[in-house]
């Protein structure tokens, strides 16, 4: 019974750590013809031995379609594979390397040895299920994928970390820390008509870069926010399709230190934080003051309370979650496994408002999972959602309906997930 | 046998390495303790932390900007100009311009360089050759053509400064202008000339933060609970094996290379850590590293070897443990095939006949890494070979010669902390100490 437990376990564990696709037999079909070409140009028509090995992550039930095709296309050029009375041997091994699929043959004539040698691109991975089964549920973004193929963000720094993302009626703008991206969403709900600009000239240089962009509520303006820097940008809405790149898109950039919006209202700032440059936290100066001196803190949301209207959810640079409200700072509890991030949501159910935390590293992956807030104690109100990766940045959809999580994987790749919660 | 294979494979899938969730903390001191010197060539752990190169390496083997912002090459790779980034100073507030550069990559590499010419053109650097240099973007990304403001120094323009040196302690201090961004820590000690065991201690107590753990020590480590962040296997162990005086013959080089049991060395010295090898690249960059024999053949050794007994010959290793019980158990494997082989320091009146050394994977590029490592071992030719196919011909003309032997390729491993958050290996194997920072910074 116990090992039963502990093999089940075992499963659970590695469903969730990889995933590796097997590609479609159509893609060997052209390796398989190349290399056969190969053997046939050393080996000329007659009669060998075929011998295959697996070294590669490949399943081994892939090798007799592998060796099927090798033997039809080694056929077509007269060379027969055949028992184990032939002279000559072909050794296919199924290799690889952290790029891509190796074919290696070595074709053995007496005592002489000769080599040859394909390459198969890697079929891409498969991503792991979203293990959402309460309340969250968590949608991909489509159209951060398809910065990269813009100057913008392949030179001259690689690929810059993705900060934030605002959706507006008519498409997105993507802020990475040294560009920012428009993308126009396509009656068919696909994403084009890119422009861009680079921000990089007045900005702070941080190893924990984090911005935001504050859309206004006319949808035709917008401000970016990053450390030391503050972009004040506008758009024409256009029903053209095909308008030139750059056209009705203008930003302007210049060095502040003016305080970053952290909670807003019916589209209005309602309070807004200094943000320390040099460092990755606000300082604890909020506009307006709320009567009690804040400690610096990375994140900030506004929850609506029974007693006084609101209060300000803090999360402190030395982990600790505390709730400001009339005009005292209250510690939380419950919160201990709550990462850097939270947001507010709010989908109506419940209570009404849920938080939505990353976690703070106790487990080997990274999730999202909503908190009520009823006193001073932080309840869980789902399950925790797992993400791709690390939560690097989290904030509320203009409407509170949903949260968008920025995720960083292990290979550096940026994603932005929509979470929205189902009520029971 | 089932359920201690199920729990192997649960404490295998949880001992994955922890990455932190909660933003990292700015400042603390970080307390290194090294066995060598912090700023021997290659990888001498200051040396990343207070110099950068012209270009650097990602995880993936992808060359990033660095110093330089962008590059071209002209003429068919014989001419590359690298434009460098502006508004970068070195640690003593001296501007970083294209004749610091050139001055500081003469000193770094006088003969034995991937090009013929260098110089500076405005706010470029640019490199001339007479045969072609597909590689070199790749190149400079490596621990030989960092830049230092004082030719060969320790004045850079990395995320630490040298701030002091006494008692053998060396104290680096952040770099609060890096144009990289300030690293969250505050501070680096590094105690240098510290034995394993007391480096061990040191963690176990809290004296420490980050110490070595020699590959041979990896299970030790393990079975001491330590918490280790291990690299891919980037240092390649290979037997230089002179090409003049009593080994001048071929085939007697050849004999030496069948009578050597990698098998042995890697079972019992080195634990059975990395992998057996007798090529030049790990399997993980070419996939045509099987293609190379590692078998021991005492027969082959012995007819390759005639009957002809040279005379004496001597065999040095580089400094530590494994390196000279490795090199003793050689001396024996050798003595079977025929051969009299004496262990002796290194650094004599004259050099071995067989030197143990240890090269480092100066790339994750196989183009790139296949010319450095030929480099390393005296062949100063480019590779301009892209395919499996052709990198795999290149090598085997190469080894064909039996000057060089590859042994084993080697993890390079730390055990850090639980204050330690956040530090990843770079692809060389190094502590990427900048981004790291501490659970308790004030």
């Amino acid at each position: 019974m116990k090992a039963k437990i502990l093999i089940g376990l075992i499963a659970m564990v590695l469903t969730g750590m990889t995933a590796v696709a097997t590609p479609e037999p159509s893609t060997w079909e052209q390796p398989a013809e190349n290399l056969a070409a190969q053997i046939a140009e050393i080996l000329g028509p007659g009669q060998a031995r075929l011998t295959i090995r697996n070294q590669s992550t490949l399943s081994d039930s892939a090798i007799p379609t592998i060796r099927r095709l090798i033997e039809q296309d080694l056929k077509t050029h007269g060379l027969v594979t055949s028992g184990a009375e032939s002279a000559n041997e072909i050794r296919l091994t199924l290799s690889e390397n952290q790029r891509e699929r190796l074919w290696v043959a070595e074709i053995v004539e007496g005592n002489e040895t000769r080599v040859a040698m394909v390459e198969i691109q890697h079929s891409q991975n498969l991503t792991q299920a979203g293990s959402a089964t309460m309340l969250l549920r968590k949608e991909r973004l489509p159209g951060p994928d398809v910065e990269d193929s813009l100057p913008c963000f392949s030179s001259p720094d690689g690929k810059p970390p993705l900060l934030a993302v605002a959706e507006r009626r008519h498409g997105l703008i993507i802020l990475k820390q040294n560009c920012l991206l428009e993308l126009d969403r396509s009656p068919s709900g696909f994403f084009d008509g890119k422009t861009f600009d680079p921000l990089a000239s007045t900005q702070a240089q941080t190893r924990d870069p984090r911005g935001i962009i504050v859309t206004n509520l006319d949808d035709d303006g917008f401000f970016v926010f990053l450390p030391g820097t503050k972009c004040d940008g506008s758009y024409t809405i256009s029903s053209e399709q095909d308008r030139p790149p750059g056209e009705g898109w203008s930003l302007h950039c210049h060095a502040s230190d003016d305080p970053w919006p952290i909670v807003q209202q019916n589209g209005l700032t309602s309070i807004s934080a200094f943000y320390n440059a040099a460092r990755n936290y606000f300082t604890g100066v909020v506009s307006p003051s709320l009567g009690v001196d804040l400690p610096p803190f990375y994140t900030a949301a506004l929850l609506p309370r029974a007693s006084d209207g609101r209060a300000l959810l803090i999360g402190g640079i030395d982990g600790k979650v505390q709730l400001v409200e009339n005009g005292a700072l209250k510690p939380v509890s419950g919160a201990r496994d709550w990462g850097s991030d939270f947001a507010v949501l709010h989908p109506g159910c419940g209570a009404g408002t849920q938080i939505i935390a990353s976690g703070s590293g106790e487990a080997l992956s990274d999730s999202l999972r909503a908190y009520e807030l009823p006193a001073q104690e932080a309840v869980p109100a789902s399950a925790a959602l797992a993400v791709d990766g690390t939560v690097t940045a989290l904030w509320s959809a203009p409407d509170g309906k949903s949260v968008f999580a920025v995720v960083r994987s292990v290979t550096n790749e940026y994603e932005v997930d929509r979470v929205t919660a189902t009520c029971n | 046998m089932l359920r201690q294979l199920a729990i192997s494979c649960l404490v295998a899938a949880l001992a994955l390495p922890m990455t932190a969730r909660t933003r990292p903390h700015y400042g603390g001191r970080l307390r290194v303790e090294i066995e060598g010197e912090p700023w021997q060539r290659p990888n001498g752990l200051a040396r990343r932390l207070v110099l950068d190169g012209l270009t650097s390496m990602d995880a993936k083997g992808i060359v990033q900007p660095a110093l330089a912002v962008e590059w071209k090459s002209e003429n068919d790779s014989h001419r590359w100009e690298f434009r460098l980034r502006t508004d970068v100073h070195f640690h003593d507030a001296s501007p970083l311009t294209s004749v610091a550069v050139v001055t500081a990559l003469n000193a770094d590499c006088s003969a034995n360089c991937p090009w013929t010419a260098i110089q500076a053109v405005g706010a470029s650097v640019v490199f001339t050759s007479d045969s072609p240099m597909p590689n070199l973007p790749a190149l400079l990304a490596s621990d030989e053509y960092l830049i230092a403001a004082d030719a060969g120094g320790n004045i850079g323009t990395g995320p630490f400064q040298l701030s002091g040196f006494s008692n053998g302690v060396l104290a680096l201090t952040a770099n609060e202008s890096c144009w990289q961004g300030r690293p969250f820590l505050d501070a680096i000690e590094i105690h240098m000339h510290r034995s394993i065991r007391d480096q061990w201690l040191d963690l176990g107590v809290g004296r420490a933060d980050l110490v070595e753990v020699p590959a041979e020590q990896l299970r030790a480590a393990r079975e001491q609970r330590l918490t280790v962040l291990q690299s891919q296997a980037v240092t390649l162990l290979a037997l230089s094996v002179s090409n003049s005086g009593a080994l001048a013959n071929p085939d007697l080089r050849w004999a030496i290379a069948l009578a050597i049991d990698r098998r042995s060395l890697f079972d019992v010295i080195f634990q059975k850590q990395g992998e057996v090898t007798a090529s030049l690249l790990p399997a993980s960059l070419t996939g045509y590293s099987f293609l190379f024999s590692v078998e021991r053949d005492l027969n082959k050794s012995h007819e390759k070897h005639g009957g002809f007994t040279p005379p004496l010959l001597t065999m040095t290793a580089e400094s530590g443990n494994a390196m000279q019980l490795a090199a003793q158990r050689m001396a024996l494997n050798l003595h079977e095939a025929g051969f009299n082989v004496q262990v002796v320091a290194a650094g004599g009146a004259r050099p071995g006949d067989l030197a143990l050394r240890c090269l480092t994977l100066a790339s994750n590029q196989p183009q790139a890494a296949l010319e450095a490592s030929l480099r390393d071992a005296g062949v100063q030719a480019p590779v301009l070979e892209q395919t499996p196919a052709n990198l795999f011909g290149v090598e085997r003309d190469f080894l064909q010669n039996h000057t060089l032997i590859p042994l084993l390729f080697l993890p390079r491993a730390y055990a850090i902390g639980g204050r330690v958050r956040d530090l990843q290996l770079r692809s060389d194997g190094t502590p990427l100490l900048a981004n790291a920072s501490l659970q308790d910074a004030p």
